[in-house]
């Protein structure tokens, strides 16, 4: 009798646990078509628009020495500010989540803190600190040291809005993995160095990769803070972002949407990216 | 090697985790550390392992002073209570791991390492698992797998947290007696800690019970069981039952039963509590004498080796559990609802008012 009852009770639950089949078609419709108009008709606008005066207009935009040395400086920028940000999010991410501490909630509130603040603001920060007028600004100017209006400071800024990627990635990742695996290489006569390439490393590198590809996609992307610190002297201290925004207001539409499809790119290329690895994490763990 | 602990104070913030432990595991035995959680216990094997540093006292390794020493130069061998495999690893990697992380001077040749990892795959029964990665054994497996890890640094002092713990009841009793054995063959010195009386009292040589940052008693496991130190002992070693009474001119009385108690002559009248282990109950249906107890049965459990009767007292309506073995639950063809007569053997009393 009792086990009946049961069986009837977990197919009950079992079926109402399912949407009606009309329902399911609606809110798939639904994310289906904000998906496609908020996503993929821009996209389709990137690209539709760099081609419209054809494929020799959209190289010679490209190829152009000012967006080359856009392009050049963004990939500057970013593969300075990628591993800079990998190193210490790997150092925070392992203090915060393998050790206790004094001030651990401030460190990780202060990780967060590019993520609330207004990348503008993060920009005017610097120019507060380092520009001619700001705290710093007289002493470097003495000792002709540029920060603001050249290329350390947009490596600064952008530093500063990626800060949270990697580090972000991993707490919750090394948190849920907890210390033992580290406890036990430890015991049995590993060193620290031993214990963090052979045991730690190999269970967060997707993790880590996954920071890395997003960390990179804002630092290759990075607009506010970076268009603040820059100055927007072309050719010289112009992101692909800044290039972009420059050709917009000449009015010089196919060349900026040329220079926007590559930026469009990266983010296609990270998407790829970022889906192979989730898929590698969740086979691996 | 033997391992001495003097005088060891711990405490986690305002936590006092181990309150002055001193202990003496003689070279070669098996010792279990028993108790309830947050007795300490963990803590006081990760002291050993060098996981734990202590606040105050020291720890010696064969007699030399090992307090300091870093937890990779201790040479021991430390199995976790959720194994802690090396999930990225298979299982002959995760055994040769101790191994391969050795300055390359002392570090064995692959052949070595080969033929070492797979003598302890033998001798845990996992030889033909090797190339599997841990999530891919049972949880019994996973655990040899642990203990082979251990071994393959040829530690001085085996170091098990609650090893069968997270297992289920029936691999449980087969890996704790496979433990005993394989203890009595390589016969290094082992300390385990469980909160499991039955695992401690089966695999241990001896036993170290411990309350609240503190050892209760050391001893064998038939001393611990039948002449425990004092009620929380008594209490934890297996189900009792407690009798509230008073202790005057060395005579205990526990309700309608005296008993002499000479070592208490001199003492102050005051409250007493006796023990009786609930094997220890005997059941009549017709009164024998003055000195036993009324009581009505309220449930009985007659399935297995012995059949446990759930009484409740008519004078006070307290519960007392009785065990009675099956040959003597026929003969007395006992029904619940029925009254009874309790006569209990083997009291202990302990002179004050515990409560537990």
């Amino acid at each position: 009798m009792n086990t009946q009852n049961n069986n009837r009770g977990a197919q009950d639950h079992g079926k109402g646990l399912t949407e009606p089949v009309a329902i399911r078609w609606l809110l798939t419709g639904l994310a289906l078509l904000f998906v496609g108009l908020f996503l993929l008709v821009p996209l389709d606008a990137v690209f539709s628009q760099a081609l419209e005066k054809g494929l020799g207009t959209y190289i010679t935009a490209i190829r152009e020495p000012d967006a080359l040395s856009a392009i050049r400086l963004t990939l500057l920028t970013a593969a300075i500010s990628v591993p800079l940000n990998l190193v210490f999010g790997v150092a925070a991410a392992w203090a915060i989540a393998k050790f206790r501490f004094p001030g651990k909630s401030v460190l990780i509130t202060l990780i967060d803190l590019p993520f609330s603040v207004s990348p503008v603001v993060s920009g005017l920060i610097y120019v507060l600190i380092f520009g001619l007028q700001g705290w710093l600004g007289p002493w470097l100017d003495a000792h002709d040291i540029r920060i603001i209006f050249a290329v350390p400071g947009i490596v600064l800024a952008t530093v500063f809005v990626t800060f949270p990627f990697v580090a972000r990635e991993l707490i919750p990742l090394m948190q849920a993995q907890g210390n033992d695996e580290e406890e036990a290489a430890l015991v049995l006569g590993a060193s620290g160095l031993q214990t963090f390439f052979r045991v730690t490393f190999p269970n967060i590198k997707w993790g880590l990769l996954y920071g890395v590809i997003l960390c990179n996609a804002r630092a290759m992307g990075e607009f506010g803070a970076v268009s603040v610190v820059s100055g927007h002297i072309r050719g010289v201290t112009n992101t692909i972002p800044l290039h972009v925004e420059i050709l917009y207001n000449e009015y010089n539409y196919a060349a900026a949407f040329a220079v926007a499809s590559l930026l469009a790119l990266l983010a296609l290329v990270t998407l790829a990216a970022k889906s192979i690895v989730e898929w590698r994490m969740k086979v691996s763990s | 090697m033997s391992i001495e602990i003097r005088s060891v104070n711990k405490r986690f913030a305002d936590f006092h985790a181990l309150r002055d432990i001193t202990l003496t595991v003689p070279s070669g035995e098996l010792v279990a550390l028993l108790g309830p959680s947050g007795s300490g216990k963990t803590t006081l094997l990760r002291i050993i392992a060098g996981l734990d540093s202590p606040d105050e006292g020291s720890l010696h390794f064969n007699g030399e002073e090992a307090t300091k020493r870093h937890v990779s130069e201790r040479g021991v061998g430390f199995v976790f209570q959720h194994y802690a495999l090396f999930r990225h690893m298979t299982v002959f990697d995760n055994v040769a791991f101790g191994l391969t992380v050795r300055p390359r001077k002392s570090r064995p040749t692959k052949a070595d390492i080969k033929e070492k990892v797979h003598g302890l795959l033998k001798l845990v029964q996992l030889e033909n698992l090797a190339g599997r990665y841990p999530a891919q054994l049972s949880g019994g497996q996973r655990q040899r797998v642990a203990l082979a890890r251990a071994l393959a640094v040829e530690p001085q002092v085996l170091l098990l947290d609650e090893p069968f713990g997270a297992l289920d009841a029936r691999v449980r009793v087969e890996l704790r007696r496979w433990l005993r054995r394989l203890h009595d063959e390589i016969h290094v010195t082992s300390v385990f800690v469980t909160h499991d009386q039955d695992e401690a009292l089966e695999v241990a040589d001896r036993v170290v019970v411990m309350n609240e940052g503190r050892i209760e008693q050391v001893g064998k496991p038939e001393e611990v069981y039948d002449r425990p130190a004092n009620p929380f002992v008594y209490n934890f070693l297996g189900n009792v039952n407690l009798f509230h009474g008073r202790v005057d001119k060395g005579k205990a009385r526990i309700g309608e039963i005296a008993i002499d108690l000479p070592e208490y002559g001199e003492a102050d009248p005051g409250p007493a509590v006796a023990y009786v282990r609930p094997h220890d109950i005997e059941i009549n249906r017709l009164r024998n004498s003055a000195e036993e107890i009324e009581a009505e049965i309220r449930f009985i459990q007659g399935a297995g080796a012995v059949a446990r009767l759930e009484l409740e007292r008519l004078d006070t309506r307290e519960t007392i559990d009785a065990e009675i073995t099956r040959e003597r639950y026929r003969e007395l063809d006992l029904r619940e609802g029925e009254k009874v007569f309790l006569r209990p053997r083997n009291m202990r009393v302990f002179v004050g008012d515990y409560t537990i």
